[in-house]
């Protein structure tokens, strides 16, 4: 394209970059330009192409944003193809006996469904993840009950806390016969009223 | 849609991703409208539209909802998902083009744009997308993975089955050729 003979910047070779490479000034910036490296940093050639690099990566950010916006929301028959296409009983976990030698029992997944359904009786909760400490499959052992649980803004946590222990403990009495030494809640997301994906970006 | 439902839409990703891994497959509903656009975007970026995108995101769903349980940390679910997309599209990828050397293959036939693609966007931002599509499909394989999947050198060589110093030579020509072309956009 030009026909003198100093050298293109926008080759972007090894000439150009002092003996650097466009890979070892990609990761020099991934490194937050430390530790210092006069070599790059006092040639003319590479301060051109981390710009450029430094340019790249602003744009990238907004075409992940752009591509993202520019897809259409997830319709409804697409989600449900997806729901029906996975294994509902992929989830019983463990079987928990009913009693000591008993021949019935019931699975941990349903007993994570009575759990989850407490919050129904305490108004703006949620359940997230819920374990169990000790050994459930053997009928009478001690077991500690750990549920995550998320609330609306501005709810008085304390109470609602309370509330659901109370009405987890009332369900896993009524539902199962394990003997439950503990119930342990951490609230662990306090939903504010426009918080749509939850996750910061 | 329920009051219930409209909370769980504004749980954080560690609440609903913790429920879906206990089986709750109203929660696993939340995460497949939360993230199926992100995910759709980033496979549409590695296929650059040589094959279907819908079906690629389906996948990884369904992979995600069999090994959830296994996510020590429901929180990083977003991350996580990112991580099944690429591996379903390289999958693809690699399904697509077995034995064929990397270094001699020609960009894809451009994509027919579609009318959700035509959102405006800031004319530097289209002339990266352009120029991406432009590119050799190893070579924007490797940068997708890289820039918008976060991956490693190593993991990006290990995910397309190719020696280390293969996958560096191709992410470095994608880069130059990216800020050469995004030189001429000024």
């Amino acid at each position: 394209m030009n026909a003198h003979d100093a050298p293109d910047p926008w080759r972007m070779g090894p000439e150009e970059l002092d003996g650097h490479t466009i890979d070892e000034l990609a990761d020099y910036l991934d490194a937050g330009r430390s530790p210092a490296d006069p070599t790059i940093d006092e040639s003319a050639g590479c301060r051109i192409a981390l710009d450029a690099l430094v340019r790249l990566r602003g744009l990238t950010s907004e075409l992940i944003e752009a591509d993202e916006a520019a897809e259409p929301a997830a319709d409804d028959s697409w989600v449900q193809g997806i729901l029906s296409g996975i294994a509902l009983d992929a989830r019983a976990g463990r079987r928990i006996p009913l009693a000591v030698g008993a021949d019935a029992g019931i699975t941990e997944g349903a007993v994570r469904g009575v759990i989850r359904a407490a919050e129904n009786a305490v108004a703006g909760v949620l359940i997230g993840r819920c374990r169990f400490q000790g050994d459930i499959t053997a009928a009478g052992e001690p077991v500690r009950v750990l549920v995550e649980a998320s609330v609306p803004y501005g709810a008085a946590i304390p109470d609602l806390v309370d509330r659901l222990r109370a009405e987890i403990g009332a369900r896993l009495a009524a539902h199962t016969t394990l003997n439950v030494e503990g119930i342990d809640i951490t609230v662990s997301d306090v939903r504010q009223l426009s918080n749509r994906t939850g996750e910061g970006r | 849609m329920s009051h219930h439902d409209d909370a769980l839409e504004t749980a954080d990703d560690a609440i609903v991703a913790g429920r879906a891994a206990d089986g709750d497959t109203d929660a696993f509903a939340v995460l497949v409208r939360r993230y199926a656009p992100m995910m759709r975007a980033y496979a549409r970026r590695i296929l650059s539209g040589t094959a279907d995108v819908d079906d690629v995101v389906q996948d990884a769903f369904i992979t995600a909802w069999g090994e959830l349980p296994k996510l020590d940390d429901p929180g990083r679910v977003k991350s996580w998902l990112m991580r099944i997309t690429s591996r379903k599209a390289i999958d693809r990828v690699r399904a697509a083009r077995p034995h064929t050397d990397l270094d001699d293959i020609d960009p894809a036939a451009p994509e027919v744009t579609s009318p959700a693609r035509q959102a405006e966007v800031r004319a530097g931002v289209a002339e990266l997308s352009a120029a991406l599509k432009a590119l050799p499909a190893p070579q924007r394989e490797c940068w997708v993975l890289r820039e918008i999947g976060g991956y490693s050198y190593e993991e990006i060589a290990d995910e397309l089955g190719v020696p280390l110093s293969t996958a560096r030579g191709l992410l470095a020509r994608a880069r130059k050729d990216l800020i050469v072309r995004m030189e001429h956009w000024r």
